[in-house]
């Protein structure tokens, strides 16, 4: 066994695991949001999103306009909801904050019972996550199916073990 | 030669280029087509016959608070739009939706609300007409009432691609502007 050979592929692993860290960080602080990909979790925007879809979000807009599909956090919930902005109110003064009332495509009401506590409005800047740009189809399923399925961790880390195992050049 | 893991990650690279340069194409494509077809300005409806219905609700989930009566509004209308440019390979969805904007001046808000919406999925169904169709939504202003402001009527649409950006834009057409009236006091 070649402990040099060895170590040179541990670093060449560092460096694939820090580049991807590098360039969602990078993406982070260029779209102002910390997270700026989400997977569509629920099927409440059926049929524009279902379960599993990838999600390009950008948060340096000022205000949303009616009709755009923001992902926002709830208080004390960690899940994050991607829903249509349904209306919108707005002061005239500069930075003035902004309310919004969302609804899900494929839901029948709007999201004033999802919203925390008494809340009937969502706050632009403390509740928006980003404004969803750009989707991709599916490719997120991954991550639900790793996350909900208790033997895909072992799955997913035997495979891992297996090809690094075989990895001998 | 070569190793399995080699063979594997030579297939996986070349899969992905090929996966991304399809994307691309599928993207630009698209693009080129709604280019060529000037969707922005080709997409065009009528609004007409705006009947406001103006009532008044008491549960919070209609703005009230503390079971203090809040004016609600309601609309029929007539709407005539044909939507089929918006469709081409790339189309998932277009989601299509009648807003009217409102300047509150006493409470010094600009506002937007949705009236009505729909989901359309293939070109088909892209001519709407509809007559005298009541609002799926009933609204109310968040601070004061929406009576004597003057709402301006527009068709909005959001294209849903099945991979890439989302588009949107406004139907041109005749920008409806309708004063919504004092509800009958009970």
């Amino acid at each position: 066994m070649n402990i040099r050979a060895e170590l040179a592929k541990f670093l060449n692993l560092c460096f694939v695991f820090s580049s991807a860290y590098m360039f969602w960080q990078t993406y982070s602080i260029v779209a102002d949001t910390h997270s700026p990909i989400v997977v569509v979790l629920s099927g409440s925007m059926e049929p524009a999103f279902q379960r599993g879809d990838i999600l390009f979000l950008w948060n340096r807009n000022k205000y949303s306009n009616v009709g755009d599909i923001v992902v926002y956090e709830v208080e004390d919930k960690q899940i994050p909801i991607v829903h249509r902005v349904l209306r919108e109110h707005h002061s005239v003064k500069d930075n003035g904050k902004q309310l919004l009332l969302t609804k899900g495509d494929n839901n029948a009401g709007n999201d004033i019972p999802l919203y925390a506590g008494k809340k009937t409005y969502l706050n632009k800047n403390k509740d928006i996550v980003g404004t969803v740009k750009g989707y991709l189809p599916q490719l997120g399923y991954v991550t639900i199916w790793v996350a909900e399925n208790k033997y895909a961790k072992f799955a997913l880390l035997g495979f891992l073990a297996i090809t690094s195992l075989l990895g001998d050049e | 030669m070569f190793s399995l893991t080699q063979r594997a990650q030579y297939i996986g690279n070349y899969a992905m280029t090929i996966g991304l340069v399809l994307i691309a194409l599928i993207i630009s494509s698209s693009h080129l087509d709604f280019f060529q077809k000037d969707i922005l300005r080709h997409t065009k409806a009528s609004i007409g016959q705006i009947k406001p219905i103006v009532g008044f609700r008491t549960s919070r989930f209609y703005g009230a608070s503390n079971g203090k009566p809040k004016e609600n509004t309601r609309i029929a209308f007539d709407l005539n739009t044909d939507l089929s440019g918006l469709f081409n390979w790339n189309t998932k969805q277009v989601f299509v939706y009648l807003t009217a904007e409102y300047n509150n001046t006493e409470k010094g808000t600009l506002n937007e609300v949705t009236f009505w919406d729909g989901i359309i999925k293939d070109a088909e169904h892209a001519v709407i007409d509809l007559k005298n169709t009541r609002s799926k939504y009933s609204v109310w202003d968040y601070v004061g009432d929406l009576s004597g402001k003057d709402l301006q009527f527009k068709l909005h649409w959001n294209i849903q691609p099945h991979i890439g950006p989302l588009m949107y834009g406004v139907a041109e057409g005749n920008d409806m502007i309708v004063t919504i009236p004092e509800p009958e006091k009970k």
